[in-house]
């Protein structure tokens, strides 16, 4: 891996966040909304009688955590993208840049990407509504990385899927982490969820480590066991993603599919 | 001495032998052989379809064949693609600039890709070579498409690569400009004594800039030789007159011209 080649691919992408004001509104927006909303709402619940568990904080932390899976997957989609959009990717595929340092290039910008993103959105909480998210304390570590590792992989698939099926794809990077929202019992515990799908929330991750930050809130210790069954099923996730986008590439470059981006 | 020096002028620094491609049934490539020696300006020529931007992109390991080989500065493709793109500038006249990047940038950019540790000097070396200095801090879509073609180039030759591959460089450009993408590219190999491999559909350009065209038609190279041989070849006046009497759909030579060497009379040579 050569480092100056990243660091370049990441420089490339601190320039596009400086002169595109539109790409702001993932890292601002977003987050300013979805706090100011959830906050509002658990106000509102937690003003109910009997409905103590589904308070501000709670709902919270969740789209705190959420920030961190929707601030790395979405970074690093777009990222791809804007080489999609620009015209660009013919430019980087003729460099001696390897496809690993690319997308570590941009995952390395991705990541000041989510330090904003997730900062907003903890800065809101904490302004508007009292919620301090380092309250969870050291069990925010495990959980961050965990959930890293999911939007990276989740970003990876986005990028096969656009190799494969052309910009019309793009809509998955917001799409997919769509989906994950209410899949991943963020702001319910699963039971809640219709019975034919509560299988497919048990086996996503991300689940499980919002159960673990769920127990967290409650001022319960951390459930490593939780953790555990979450860092295991990014890690399979993480292998799955990294097969998918080596097949859509290799299919990228056998089908000639560089003539839709030129 | 000497003779060790004309034989590194002499060594291929592109080999590809018996390239195909495939799309939906249709053969865009039909087992392409081709040599670029050291310091050898070649066109390759045809009419639209004929397969020339599929071969560069196969070339360029951009796509994968279907059969055949490809080794570019004695490194094999896919296997030690990074390796053999140090040695490969790209450029094509189609390509727009970073919207978001000035000139300066993006060519920093692309020499910190090729692996140059301090790119702002031959960016500004790359600059002056095509008198563009001036465009430095321009934004990549205030340029107009003259202007970019030469950036692009500049881009492509920031780390005096072995060999430089442009397509459609000179397209849309006026006059003036392609004299200076020519004179540019003339002075470049004739100073770092880099290989070029280009595609044009401007044959009175090809005249002034290669000393060898290669003619595709069909996916198939069809006539390989100096401009005046092949256009000999073809019982025609020039380039044009062969590239008119292709698109026609007519690959049959007029004349019999031993000058001209068949794919497989050049691979004898080459062995």
């Amino acid at each position: 891996m050569n480092l100056d080649r990243v660091l370049a691919i990441a420089r490339r992408q601190a320039y596009v966040l400086q002169r595109a004001p539109q790409r702001w509104f993932d890292v601002v927006v977003w987050p300013v909304v979805d706090s100011v909303l959830f906050g509002a709402i658990g106000v509102y619940f937690g003003r109910q009688q009997g409905a103590v568990a589904a308070s501000a904080a709670f709902l919270l932390a969740g789209i705190i955590l959420f920030h961190v899976v929707f601030q790395a997957e979405v970074s690093v989609a777009t990222g791809f993208l804007e080489e999609t959009w620009s015209r660009n990717l013919l430019n980087l595929m003729v460099t001696p840049i390897s496809e690993i340092e690319y997308v570590a290039g941009v995952a390395l910008f991705g990541i000041v990407k989510l330090a904003i993103g997730v900062s907003v959105v903890s800065l809101m909480a904490l302004a508007l509504f009292a919620f301090e998210i380092t309250t969870l304390g050291l069990a925010l570590v495990p959980l961050v990385a965990v959930l890293l590792v999911v939007g990276w992989s989740v970003a990876l698939i986005v990028m096969g899927l656009i190799l494969r099926m052309g910009q019309g794809a793009e809509i998955m990077t917001w799409g997919f982490i769509a989906v994950l929202l209410p899949l991943s019992g963020i702001f319910y515990p699963v039971d809640a969820l219709p019975g034919a799908l509560q299988p497919v929330a048990e086996a996503l991750p991300t689940t499980h480590v919002f159960a673990a930050a769920q127990e967290v809130v409650r001022g319960r210790p951390l459930p490593w066991d939780e953790v555990a069954i979450g860092a295991g099923g990014a890690l399979v996730l993480a292998a799955l993603s990294v097969f998918f986008v080596t097949r859509m590439l290799a299919t990228f470059r056998r089908r000639g599919y560089i003539s839709r981006h030129v | 001495m000497a003779d060790e020096s004309a034989s590194a002028m002499r060594a291929p620094v592109l080999e590809a032998r018996g390239l195909v491609k495939e799309y939906k049934r249709v053969r865009a490539v039909d087992g392409i052989d081709l040599r670029v020696d050291a310091g050898e300006r070649v066109a390759l020529l045809g009419p639209n379809g004929a397969g020339k931007t599929t071969t560069l992109m196969m070339l360029l390991g951009v796509i994968t064949p279907d059969e055949g080989e490809v080794e570019v500065v004695g490194k094999h493709l896919p296997r030690e693609r990074s390796a053999a793109m140090e040695q490969v500038g790209f450029a094509a006249g189609y390509l727009p600039l970073p919207e978001r990047l000035r000139v300066s940038e993006f060519l920093v950019l692309f020499g910190r890709l090729y692996g140059i540790r301090h790119p702002q000097e031959v960016v500004e070396q790359g600059l002056a070579r095509f008198g563009i200095t001036d465009l430095a801090r321009a934004m990549g879509n205030e340029l107009s498409s003259g202007q970019r073609t030469l950036v692009g180039i500049i881009k492509a030759t920031l780390h005096q690569p072995q060999l430089l591959v442009l397509d459609e460089p000179t397209a849309s450009l006026d006059p003036d400009v392609a004299r200076r993408v020519r004179t540019g590219l003339e002075r470049l190999c004739a100073e770092e004594g880099t290989a070029l491999l280009v595609t044009s559909h401007n044959m009175l350009e090809v005249e002034r800039l290669c000393e060898r065209v290669v003619f595709v038609s069909g996916g198939r190279v069809v006539a390989d030789g100096t401009p005046e041989g092949v256009a000999a070849h073809f019982g025609r006046a020039d380039l044009e007159g062969v590239f008119l009497h292709l698109a026609d759909g007519d690959e049959t030579p007029e004349v019999d011209t031993p000058e001209v060497a068949t794919p497989e009379e050049r691979g004898r040579e080459a062995s």
